[in-house]
């Protein structure tokens, strides 16, 4: 006979503390100077032009800060919800090319219609996130691809738009030294209301019906969340950042081009696969693959310089990730409880 | 009027090939509840071993095809081995081997344009280019060898799984496959050799697929696209549903593209994907919802 | 006290995930109907999962006529003798009855054999050879259930090993998965059954044994375990046994 327990009050509290020992105990030591510092810094960084040409360093982070803010966006979706999307330069395309016709047409620069661009896309994802979240898991992915496939032919056959060639846009006239700066700040703004927004859902009852859809979505049907809803709402967001990261990026290449803008790899493979090397779910993991990838990427460019290479080893880099560190980076040393104090940002 | 019987004999005679390249994923996914996205790449790569042996040795595609779909084989088999095993285990595991799939189709299209260019390819065997005449209808040659073809490998397949006992520990292991392992089958195992063989069909598909499209490394995304239309309107994991959606949106795109020009014939298999997706989730064939 | 199959202070869990079962034991005697009790959560399928080898049993011991069953995996805890009926679809809905029985026997090698079985199974349930042709998956709930535990029958095991069989079912229709594990123990199959319906259970069970926590918490004969006073506040929900 296995131990026996005298009376009924004893094994009702030895239940509740071994449910207690299941549940992970969550770390709630958080340094949220950390990210309020970097982005302090990062105010400053135009700075340097003072000093010298650094138009370079500028671009880079600027492009980094694009990547923060998309891949944030993808987080709400593919991290905190659970659907992985790979079709989300489709945002980044319409939101581009919707900027893109006004600043062509009527003269308003994109970074001000940047969030008009972001509502677009929200609107757009919204409906398409009614047909495609119908299903979930491995369907839904093709379903993302599918997106892809087709918003590339009808943008390269709407003449409206330009077509396959696509828009061409005026170059502003600043001097060289100041050129990129509205578009970094621009970037800058977005990247961090990309994390704070990411955050607030985070910490939102939305977001807790989110994660619990990313759990087992029966159950949180079950338990009274409405499901379809908080999906498509995710969906809606994600795509408002792409929207407008896709929106300034048309003016600050001063073209929109389909071929360009719905690159399956650089605008919809990327972020879902900064988001993975981060750590989906977290909110410094797609800052931290963000970084990651652009840095590895400029050194790649440089020394190897071929593009098919460049689709092969991001390939490796995505399946080692997936294989070895399927938490991504945060996601890991937060499993061990080995994540430094200034990344938890959660 | 015989234009219209024209388009539908072009269709069918694609259809085949589509159908043949559509059932090695279907059959892949039903065991394993992997959605291949590596599969067309792999096509891909079964296409250049017959390009290859065309034009440095002249011999002809459909002799290499047991080949292609050896050396295909046996790349499932090193694939199941170092990756998908392991892979079976982990949680979350449908969603995250997609991603991996698609991590390896990067992967295999990296290697093959690096190895091959981006240059357009096709194998022209002398019949590639001949066709055969009915009354005023005419019937491309190369294009009716890789249905006839198409066709004889997937009855092969069917009648392999309806009536051996290893048929029957796929289809069971399809079905439920907690309790095709309760019930002795080798679920791993298993595994392995469907694995196997949906790549040896791969194969086959690669080595038809190079004589009736061109072909460059890059255009197995279309592929993807595609394949996964016919996927998902069969119903996933039902191969018969595969087949009968790849017969029918190839006929369809065949219509679409003879009215309205090549461009929105690709687009006739991404609409019906979404088309299934907003009116019948769970495809022809399936019988629920993929909600897992 | 023979022992057919003795669980010894089984530590067992999924994935990486942290150990569902904490020191789980239980004593299985040949000839009798065992009844896994607890509340959810408490392990009972993860425990039956963890003997059938479809869980890696981490601590602990699984000694099966006198071999360690620890680390085996379930086809060949299976040819040892042990069946297991999943909780809920133990079939292939899309193969007809007379396809899922001969998967039944999928370990066998003699055909002919397998065949004759089958017939016999038949003989004594009369709605699978009605049935035969039809797929698994269009019958009714109770019909599903008498083919999965029938099918456990055609390779003769020596110990059945029931999840929730009732689950999801009639009340009337319970009766009837009652009705064939008689059956079994008549052929001198050893049941280890668990059940959500504690009362139901233990009413058919000789021996009861209640899990909670991940361990075995009390075991007894199946009649004292159902009038302990404590147990009926704990688990049975305070009713009385009738």
């Amino acid at each position: 006979m296995a131990q026996t327990y005298e009376n009924t009050d004893e094994i009702l509290a030895a239940r509740r503390a071994y449910n207690d020992t299941l549940a992970q105990a969550h770390d709630a030591r958080r340094a949220t100077w950390f990210p309020l510092l970097i982005v302090a810094l990062l105010m400053l960084v135009p700075a340097l032009q003072f000093v010298g040409n650094y138009n370079y360093v500028i671009h880079l982070m600027l492009y980094t800060l694009m990547y923060v803010t998309m891949a944030a966006g993808w987080n709400i979706l593919g991290g905190y919800t659970g659907y992985i999307s790979l079709g989300h330069s489709v945002f980044f395309a319409v939101g581009g090319y919707f900027a893109g016709m006004i600043f062509a047409r009527l003269g308003i620069s994109t970074i001000i219609m940047a969030p008009v661009a972001g509502l677009v896309c929200a609107a757009l994802g919204y409906l398409i996130g009614l047909i495609t979240l119908r299903v979930r898991g491995p369907s839904f992915i093709i379903s993302s691809l599918a997106l892809v496939m087709i918003f590339r032919i009808l943008f390269e056959k709407w003449q409206f738009i330009g077509g396959a060639a696509g828009l061409s846009l005026p170059i502003n006239d600043l001097s060289v030294q100041w050129a990129k700066l509205p578009y970094y700040y621009a970037f800058l703004a977005m990247a961090v209301f990309g994390v704070w927004a990411s955050y607030r859902v985070r910490h939102s009852k939305f977001g807790l019906g989110l994660r619990a859809i990313s759990k087992d979505e029966v159950k949180a049907e079950s338990a009274g969340i409405d499901t379809r809803r908080y999906k498509v709402l995710a969906f809606a967001m994600s795509a408002f950042l792409f929207g407008a990261a896709g929106a300034v990026w048309g003016e600050y290449l001063t073209y929109v081009r389909p071929n360009i803008f719905i690159h399956i790899l650089y605008f919809s493979v990327w972020p879902a696969l900064m988001c993975i090397l981060g750590g989906k779910g977290t909110i410094a993991g797609p800052v931290v693959g963000a970084v990651l990838i652009v840095a590895f990427n400029e050194f790649f460019v440089a020394t190897l310089g071929s593009s098919t290479i460049h689709i092969l080893v991001t390939g490796m880099i995505m399946a080692l990730t997936l294989m070895f560190f399927p938490l991504g980076l945060v996601g890991t040393l937060a499993k061990h409880r080995r994540l430094p104090r200034i990344l938890n940002w959660d | 009027m015989s234009d219209l019987i024209q388009i539908l004999i072009l269709g069918l005679a694609l259809g085949g090939v589509y159908a043949l390249m559509g059932a090695g994923l279907s059959l892949v996914f039903g065991v394993m509840r992997i959605v291949n996205l590596a599969h067309p790449s792999l096509i891909m790569l079964g296409a250049y071993v017959a390009y290859w042996a065309f034009r440095l040795y002249g011999i002809d595609p459909l002799i290499i095809l047991p080949v292609a779909m050896v050396i295909l084989a046996a790349t499932g088999v090193i694939l199941y081995k170092l990756v998908f095993e392991r892979e079976a285990r982990s949680a979350k595991y449908s969603e995250m081997t997609v991603l991996l799939t698609f991590a390896f189709a990067m992967v295999f299209e990296g290697a093959l344009a690096t190895a091959f260019t981006n240059t357009q390819r096709v194998t022209s065997p002398a019949y590639a280019t001949d066709a055969i005449f009915i009354a005023d209808i005419f019937i491309p040659l190369g294009q009716l060898y890789a249905g006839i073809v198409s066709l004889v490998l997937i009855a092969g397949l069917a009648l392999w799984l309806k009536y051996t006992r290893f048929g029957y520990a796929i289809r069971a292991t399809t079905q439920n496959r907690e309790a095709a392992e309760l019930l002795g089958v080798n679920v791993n195992f298993v595994g392995l050799v469907s694995f196997a063989i949906g790549l040896a069909l791969a194969g086959a598909a690669g080595a038809l697929v190079s004589f009736v499209f061109s072909f460059y490394p890059s255009k197995h995304w279309e592929w993807i696209a595609i394949l996964m239309s016919l996927v998902v309107l069969g119903g996933m994991g039902s191969i018969l549903g595969t087949v009968v959606a790849a017969y029918t949106l190839s006929v369809v795109a065949a219509y679409v593209g003879f009215f309205f020009g090549a461009t929105w014939s690709t687009l006739t298999f991404f609409v019906a994907l979404f088309v299934v997706l907003l009116v019948r989730p769970q495809g022809l064939f399936g019988e629920k919802p993929e909600l897992a | 006290m023979t022992k057919l199959l003795e669980v010894k202070d089984v530590v067992a869990g999924y994935g990486d995930g942290p150990a569902i079962l904490n020191g789980a034991s239980i004593d299985v005697q040949p000839g009798k109907v065992h009844c896994i009790i607890g509340p959810n959560g408490a392990g009972k399928s993860t425990l039956l999962k963890a003997i059938c080898g479809m869980l890696k049993v981490r601590q602990g011991s699984v000694m099966f006529k006198g071999q360690n069953l620890k680390g085996k995996r379930p086809d060949q805890v299976l040819r040892e003798g042990i069946c297991f009926v999943p909780q809920e679809r133990a079939l292939f809905p899309k193969m007809t009855v007379r396809e899922n029985l001969r998967m039944g026997g999928f370990s066998m090698t003699d055909k002919a054999t397998l065949e004759k079985r089958i017939d016999e199974i038949e003989e004594r349930f009369p709605i699978l050879r009605e049935r035969r042709d039809q797929h698994a998956g269009t019958m009714s709930g109770g019909q599903q259930q008498t083919l999965a535990m029938a099918r456990t029958m055609i390779l003769r095991p020596e110990i059945v090993m029931l999840d929730e069989p009732s689950l999801g079912l009639a009340p009337k229709i319970v009766q009837e998965v009652f009705d064939i594990m008689k059956v079994m123990t008549e052929d001198g199959i050893t049941v280890l059954l668990v059940e959500q319906n504690a009362l139901m259970g233990l009413k058919h069970a000789d021996w009861g044994v209640v899990l909670d926590l991940g361990r075995t918490l009390f075991e007894g004969p199946a009649k004292e375990v159902l009038t302990d006073p404590r147990i009926q506040e704990l688990y049975l929900g305070g009713q009385k046994a009738a």
